[in-house]
């Protein structure tokens, strides 16, 4: 069975609709998120709702459903 | 078992819109003196600026950057705002700013991965369809600049025209706001704003140097 959900990219407003399989995990997610935009994957992290989503849950750990919609997020570091 | 697959993509449309008028406008007082030739460059050719920062949102870098400025901690967040286009060019509005508590030092700064509840908080309660359209960090004492692993950051996350970082000396009373040029980085102009039911940036933010 495939979930259809929507991934928002907070820095460009963008979103793509993407489908999953029940086995798939958020790592997966934000890979194929960060990829389509052509963004390094360990730069992000991703949420839904007020929760980040921890990489290597499945999308039915995380409490995935058909029309979330997850926001990708950067994850900055400043140094000097 | 098969990865993810993007269906389909939906962008988000570029408003037309004038940018605030010039007189809502006014220099930063703690502007580096090394920017204020590119600042004067805009005002005297009554051009658009690249970055217009509201002046609620300026003020909560600054005074973020100030309460940690004494222990020579560094501070960082996430700038809230939209992009613009007008007369063919395109501009950042910096509505607002979110951050949450850091792990912080004197030479390193990141968001504590144990409280990113605050930051969504913060950013679900900005009051509009906000886009992340840059960072801002201190640098207590050591001036503005963009060292590797803040350029490292600008490549990886915020490579867009439009995406600027802000870096602050509240120590110096200098800021600066950066992007990505090449390999490297350059200072942009930028300017603060203010609606018109809101004072105007006033003068008591002048800038006061420190010693030393």
């Amino acid at each position: 069975m495939t979930t259809r959900i929507k991934v928002k990219n907070a820095e460009t407003g963008a979103s793509v609709d993407m489908d999953l399989e029940q086995d798939n995990t958020v790592e997966e997610i934000i890979e194929s998120a960060a990829s389509y935009w052509e963004k390094p994957a360990g730069a992000y992290v991703i949420r839904k709702g007020k929760q980040v989503l921890r990489g290597q849950a499945t999308i039915m750990d995380a409490g995935i459903l058909s029309e979330d919609v997850l926001e990708l997020i950067p994850d900055p570091e400043g140094g000097q | 078992m098969s990865a993810p697959k993007v269906i389909s993509e939906t962008k988000r449309e570029v408003k037309h819109n004038p940018p605030p008028p010039v007189t809502h406008t006014r220099k930063h007082y703690w502007l580096a003196e090394s920017s204020e030739e590119l600042y004067r460059s805009i005002v005297l050719s009554s051009g658009v600026f690249p970055v217009y920062i509201s002046k609620k949102a300026e003020q909560r870098i600054r005074n973020h950057a100030l309460n940690h400025g004494d222990d020579g901690i560094e501070v960082m967040g996430f700038l809230l705002g939209e992009v613009f286009e007008h007369m063919g060019t395109k501009y950042t509005v910096v509505r607002d700013v979110a951050t949450t508590t850091l792990e912080a030092s004197e030479v390193s700064v990141k968001f504590d991965k144990g409280n990113m509840g605050e930051l969504f908080d913060q950013l679900d309660g900005s009051g509009f369809d906000y886009m992340i359209v840059g960072w801002y960090h201190s640098h207590p004492g050591h001036s503005c600049f963009m060292s590797p692993t803040d350029i490292r950051t600008q490549k990886s996350m915020f490579s867009e025209g439009y995406h600027c970082a802000i870096v602050v000396d509240p120590l110096k009373s200098e800021i600066e706001a950066y992007t990505l040029d090449g390999d490297g980085y350059k200072p942009i102009p930028f300017t603060v704003y203010w609606e018109e039911y809101e004072d105007s940036y006033g003068k008591l933010y002048k800038k006061k140097r420190r010693k030393g």
